[in-house]
């Protein structure tokens, strides 16, 4: 009996149960498939900029034009195109506040725009621009980055926010 | 014999999971990659076509002067207060005091709440190694409403969410409640509870956010009929971060105002 048991113990092979573990891996499939996104985001990340929080579930459709402000930094399609300092220093009493090099910029997007509803690409001017702010902003740049984009005649804007969890 | 032939019959098969293991983690990594753990969302703002900031397209019509039943609201806030405004005149201006949440950056359970001092400049220390906070540390920015002379702040019932209660008048609960009191809970619309269980209700900083939700909602319910009814103006100093700014933007959305402009307070 002894040795007959002894003999079987040789030629059983082990298996490692991995049963356990395909649950865990079904479940965290199921988790990460509800969570994928096929749509690609739209928005880039800029570094050094925080999104304020808020209660928005819009998400972000298709867009063109992206202005990105940064304690530093102002960038239009992640291009550097003036330092937020050169903003601050416009006088607060001006009542036409316009940043010159983002207003260069911007024209010369519009007439991008323009230039392609005149080639049928588009129906019609859409005047839309996604603004990335930093929520440690102070009201005077984003009042300023605002109306310039008003007065070159962005007039459809969208900030981009984080959606708050829970 | 028998029953040996029995026990061959039952043996069991172990099933061979190693191409499916294979499978999953090479789509576990793949859609970890592209997994949204934060999700960008976005608010939507229009230029006021006919009024405030200039734009090359339009001046159309002028805005006509005051021959018509709108409303004209306008949320106001300085570095110090925020108030509601109408064409009909002003709600009294609710003063704040600023508190400021900072999370460190490296480990998420050092997370302390300081009261911000706007004549100081430099920013708060860190507990343990004493080195001061960056900027982006700071998580959150709470506005607690205070008496005029900034000395003590106003106090208010919330609920285990963190939703504000009022009374049946609208106004901050500021008294615990007892069994059987009937109270307004601030979601829109207005939630009416009767008070089962006293301890499932704390009493809290009143936060600006809630009251200037509490009072939009007010405006909404009395002047339904405006004709500009859903459209509310956020006028802010030039000082005033971008923070407040959307949180505002929120409690005008929550409080079914969707078409919101942003002006500029001049004095």
């Amino acid at each position: 009996m002894i040795k007959r048991g002894r003999v079987n113990k040789k030629k059983m092979s082990y298996h490692i149960n991995i049963t356990s573990m395909m649950d865990m891996m079904t479940i965290i499939l199921v988790f990460l498939l509800k969570n994928y996104s096929s749509d690609p985001t739209t928005l880039t990340n800029v570094d050094n900029l925080v999104l304020p929080n808020s209660i928005s579930k819009k998400p972000p459709k298709e867009v063109h034009l992206q202005i990105a402000v940064t304690n530093d930094m102002i960038l239009v399609d992640d291009q550097p195109i003036s330092p937020t300092n050169d903003v601050r220093r416009i006088p607060q009493e001006n009542p036409d506040p316009e940043i010159p090099k983002l207003k260069e910029k911007l024209e010369y997007c519009y007439a991008q725009e323009e230039e392609m509803v005149k080639m049928g690409a588009l129906n019609k001017i859409r005047g839309k621009v996604v603004v990335q702010l930093d929520k440690n902003i102070e009201f005077d740049v984003l009042y300023k980055v605002m109306h310039t984009c008003g007065k070159v005649g962005f007039n459809n804007m969208n900030f981009a926010v984080m959606e708050r969890e829970g | 014999m028998a029953n040996r032939a029995m026990k061959k019959q039952w043996e069991t098969q172990e099933m061979d999971f190693k191409t499916f293991m294979s499978l999953m983690v090479v789509l576990i990594p793949m859609l970890l990659i592209c997994a949204q753990f934060a999700k960008i969302s976005i608010i939507e703002i229009k230029l006021p076509e006919g009024r405030g900031s200039q734009t090359v397209k339009k001046v159309a019509k002028p805005p006509k002067q005051d021959d018509s039943n709108k409303l004209l609201l306008t949320a106001i806030i300085t570095d110090s207060v925020v108030t509601l405004g109408a064409k009909g005149g002003f709600l009294p201006s609710v003063f704040y005091k600023e508190y400021h949440r900072y999370v460190d950056k490296d480990n998420k359970a050092i997370d302390f709440t300081v009261p911000y001092d706007p004549s100081k400049q430099e920013p708060p220390k860190h507990p343990v190694s004493g080195r001061p906070m960056e900027i982006f540390e700071r998580y959150d920015i709470y506005l607690y409403a205070c008496t005029q002379d900034y000395s003590e702040v106003i106090k208010c019932l919330y609920n285990k969410m963190g939703v504000m209660v009022t009374d049946a008048n609208s106004l901050p609960v500021s008294e615990p409640v007892n069994v059987g009191d009937t109270i307004f809970e601030l979601t829109n619309p207005r939630k009416m509870v009767v008070v089962e269980d006293p301890s499932q209700y704390e009493i809290k900083q009143l936060s600006v956010y809630d009251n200037l939700k509490n009072n939009l909602l007010n405006v909404k319910e009395r002047f339904k009929d405006a004709e500009d009814a859903d459209a509310i103006i956020i006028a802010a100093e030039n000082q005033v971060l971008y923070d407040k700014i959307i949180q505002i933007m929120d409690a005008a959305r929550e409080a079914d105002f969707p078409s919101i402009s942003i002006a500029k307070l001049r004095i």
